[in-house]
């Protein structure tokens, strides 16, 4: 048995809060109506914050907020009694970047844990010993820090690490680039950020413009965008070095997303920590992984520095597309029926497949599908429409039904390392 | 009242010819703990600036300022100690980590972490950690930094000419677009590469890699036009970055030295110092403001 690092994951929004929890998460990380780095994504009210911190202690979850805002005058008004409403409503931790918004925090809602957020980029031991001492309970690593620096520091430093496992990534030091700010008037660094890294750009040498002549030869255009990342094949390291929270990204992400990534890391962290001699890589953990992936996956700098194939250029790949097709509320054993609420159209004779938690997966096609009457339909074609469907195999409650979308399917690229 | 032009220099006998040229302090560094510095600034040669500066009576700041990894960390005391044993009179550092061992070399350090630069508190909180000043970042308007300046005893700098860098990654990204496009990138980090928006193709921004990885710069910003608005608002530490002003640049800053005694002798003319700013400025290089006459409001 080794030690479990917690598995964190984002919730946008308190039904994404519930299915990761559901779904294996030990921890999520949500953001609250102020203060956060995602102005767009489902933030959390005070009294939503109090239900997911119920849901998740009655599971012996932790929820955190991130308020990693790099805050301009006037922005950090209200802090301290953010902190503190925080705190009371049993929040577990803090995720901040702005050591002004550190200050307040540990001065203002003493008792409520501060975790350096990953937007501050510490990628030294210096650095993680410079907060321990200012009384942070863990460090979120920079993205550009190595596996053999993580081992490094957990050797020279006693404080808690995270690092990011999966997810979307800048392709600069987070928080170093305000190409958003300077070419679209948006502040990267208060939730604004354009993406504007993977925009195409002109490129020049000297004065002369290279875009026609290389468009001419059918070249690329400069860009500056990141495959996404993902260590689904790498918990083994993660967990040797010491790390001891692993990070999905994606607050903006659909409850698929979540569902899918935290229940494959579940599993891959289980099946390493119960047994590391015996431990075998499950192909199928990876297969899983892609059907709920955006862009190709790489390790990130964590053996290495990136090269241009982790990086996007040209057309996009074709990546098989699934959506969420339904959510089961209920199950009668003996009749074989699901209840589903829909959230995507599908219809009778469609292939699908049904998912829950523990990594239980199977495929079918639908042969019966019901409405709430009982009559016999052909689709399922409203939104949160309530309907039936006969099973093969046993499901339960908060499984999610899933389909392929229509597009090009191509062999997922395997992951380097 | 005292007006502080901190310049940037490529060589020893830039370096002088800034200092006559009006430069009070000499801010010089290299890529192992600095960011984004030209010229060869070994040991040798920030001692042999230091003596030069120590002469006429000015200073020089050594660049502490890169995001550090374990392996220059580790080094880092080191080179503390042989600056301090040279004397040179300050650092710049925004690594949590490295000022942590900048303090413990009990060398005086400027808070410089780029683009979080932002708010009085936050400059205050490494105030109370011994800073002596801070930079500010250039995103900040020019309306936050007077209500930054009024809030705190340290001198904000603020840069009144030049380029600032605007995205830092640590991937080499211009070799790795060269791959990818199959062009031969032999002496790549010698010729200047630009890239343009999408939306506005008569912008140019520089992009430059060096072993921290790809920088891009904004266009050329300068405050000429504002610098009575600096010195009633009490922002007395000017920065003039020389990037790629080449042999203009000790020029431009003696043109920012006059402006500084016309404006300490009620003499300033705006549209003539930026009229000759303009003359000075290379053709190439668009001259801007940036964010710093923005609305804050503008910028969300």
């Amino acid at each position: 048995m080794k030690k479990r690092p917690e598995l964190l994951a984002p919730a946008g929004n308190l039904e994404k809060l519930k299915m990761a929890i559901l779904y294996g998460a030990d921890a999520v990380f949500i953001g609250g109506q102020q203060f956060g780095l995602r102005s767009r994504a489902g933030n959390f009210g005070y009294d939503e914050m109090a239900e997911g911190v119920a849901f998740a202690h009655a599971r012996g979850a932790k929820v955190y907020v991130a308020a990693n805002m790099v805050t301009h005058e006037g922005d950090i008004e209200g802090a301290g009694e953010f902190f503190c409403q925080l705190r009371d409503i049993g929040i577990d931790a803090v995720i901040v970047s702005d050591p002004a918004m550190i200050e307040v925090c540990l001065t203002d809602a003493p008792g409520l844990p501060v975790h350096l957020s990953t937007q501050a980029s510490a990628t030294n031991y210096e650095t993680l010993r410079f907060w321990r001492e200012e009384g942070l309970e863990r460090i979120v690593l920079a993205r550009e820090v190595s596996m053999e620096e993580i081992r490094e520091m957990k050797r020279q430093v006693d404080v808690e690490i995270e690092t990011f496992v999966h997810g979307a990534m800048c392709i600069s030091y987070s928080g170093r680039c305000t190409l958003s700010n300077h070419m679209a008037l948006r502040d990267a660094n208060r939730g604004g950020c354009a993406q504007s890294c993977r925009w195409k750009y002109g490129f020049f040498e000297a004065d002369e413009l290279l875009t026609d002549e290389m468009a001419a030869r059918d070249e690329e255009p400069f860009s500056m965008s990141s495959v996404d990342l993902a260590m689904v094949r790498h918990i083994p390291d993660l967990v040797e070095a010491g790390v001891d929270s692993l990070k999905i990204e994606g607050r903006m992400k659909s409850i698929h997303y979540v569902a899918t990534v935290c229940n494959v890391y579940r599993q891959v962290i289980d099946a390493y920590c119960d047994d590391p001699v015996g431990f075998e890589f499950d192909p199928a953990w990876e297969e899983e992984i892609w059907k709920a992936a955006q862009r190709e996956l790489a390790t990130g700098f964590y053996y290495g520095v990136p090269t241009e194939n982790e990086q996007l250029f040209g057309k996009p790949r074709a990546i098989p597309q699934y959506a969420f097709a339904a959510r089961v509320i209920s199950y009668d054993p003996t009749t074989q029926l699901a209840t589903l609420e829909q959230r995507n159209h599908f219809r009778r004779g469609e292939d699908v497949e049904f998912f829950g938690p523990g990594f239980v997966r199977f495929t079918q096609q639908i042969d019966e599908l019901y409405d709430e009457t009982g009559a016999m339909i052909e689709t399922a074609n409203q939104a949160m429409m309530t309907v039936r469907v006969k099973v093969e195999q046993p499901v339960a409650t908060d499984f999610i039904m899933r389909k392929r979308k229509a597009g090009v399917v191509n062999t997922p690229v395997p992951s380097p390392v | 009242m005292m007006i502080q032009l901190v310049t940037t220099a490529q060589s020893v006998e830039q370096a002088e010819a800034l200092i006559m040229a009006g430069s009070d302090r000499i801010y010089i560094g290299e890529a192992t703990y600095g960011l984004r510095h030209k010229g060869d600034w070994s040991l040798e040669a920030v001692r042999e600036v230091t003596a030069v500066a120590h002469r006429y009576g000015k200073e020089v700041t050594v660049a502490i300022n890169n995001l550090m990894h374990n392996h220059q960390i580790e080094t880092l005391p080191d080179y503390l100690a042989a600056l301090k044993d040279i004397g040179i009179d300050s650092v710049t550092a925004g690594d949590p980590g490295a000022i942590r061992l900048i303090r413990n070399a009990n060398i005086p350090y400027w808070y410089d972490a780029q683009t979080l630069v932002t708010s009085a508190r936050h400059i205050q909180f490494w105030g109370k950690r011994d800073a002596i000043g801070a930079i500010a970042a250039r995103e900040v308007t020019l309306t936050e930094l007077g209500l930054i300046q009024q809030q705190i005893g340290l001198p904000v700098e603020v840069q009144v000419y030049g380029p600032t860098c605007i995205h830092h990654s640590k991937r080499p990204l211009l070799t790795n677009y060269f791959n990818e496009i199959g062009r031969p990138n032999d002496g790549a980090e010698k010729r200047e590469y630009y890239v343009s928006e999408p939306s506005d193709a008569a912008s140019r921004y520089p992009v430059y890699e060096d072993e921290n990885g790809t920088h891009v710069f904004s266009e050329d910003l300068t405050l000429m036009g504002q610098l009575p608005v600096l010195l009633t608002g009490g922002l007395h530490t000017w920065k003039l970055e020389g990037w790629h002003a080449g042999h203009a640049f000790v020029d431009i800053v003696r043109l920012f030295d006059k402006a500084r005694s016309d404006l300490l002798n009620g003499r300033f003319d705006r549209l003539v110092m930026e009229r000759r700013l303009a003359e000075l400025q290379p053709e190439q290089f668009r001259l801007g403001t940036g964010l710093l006459l923005r609305n804050p409001e503008e910028i969300k």
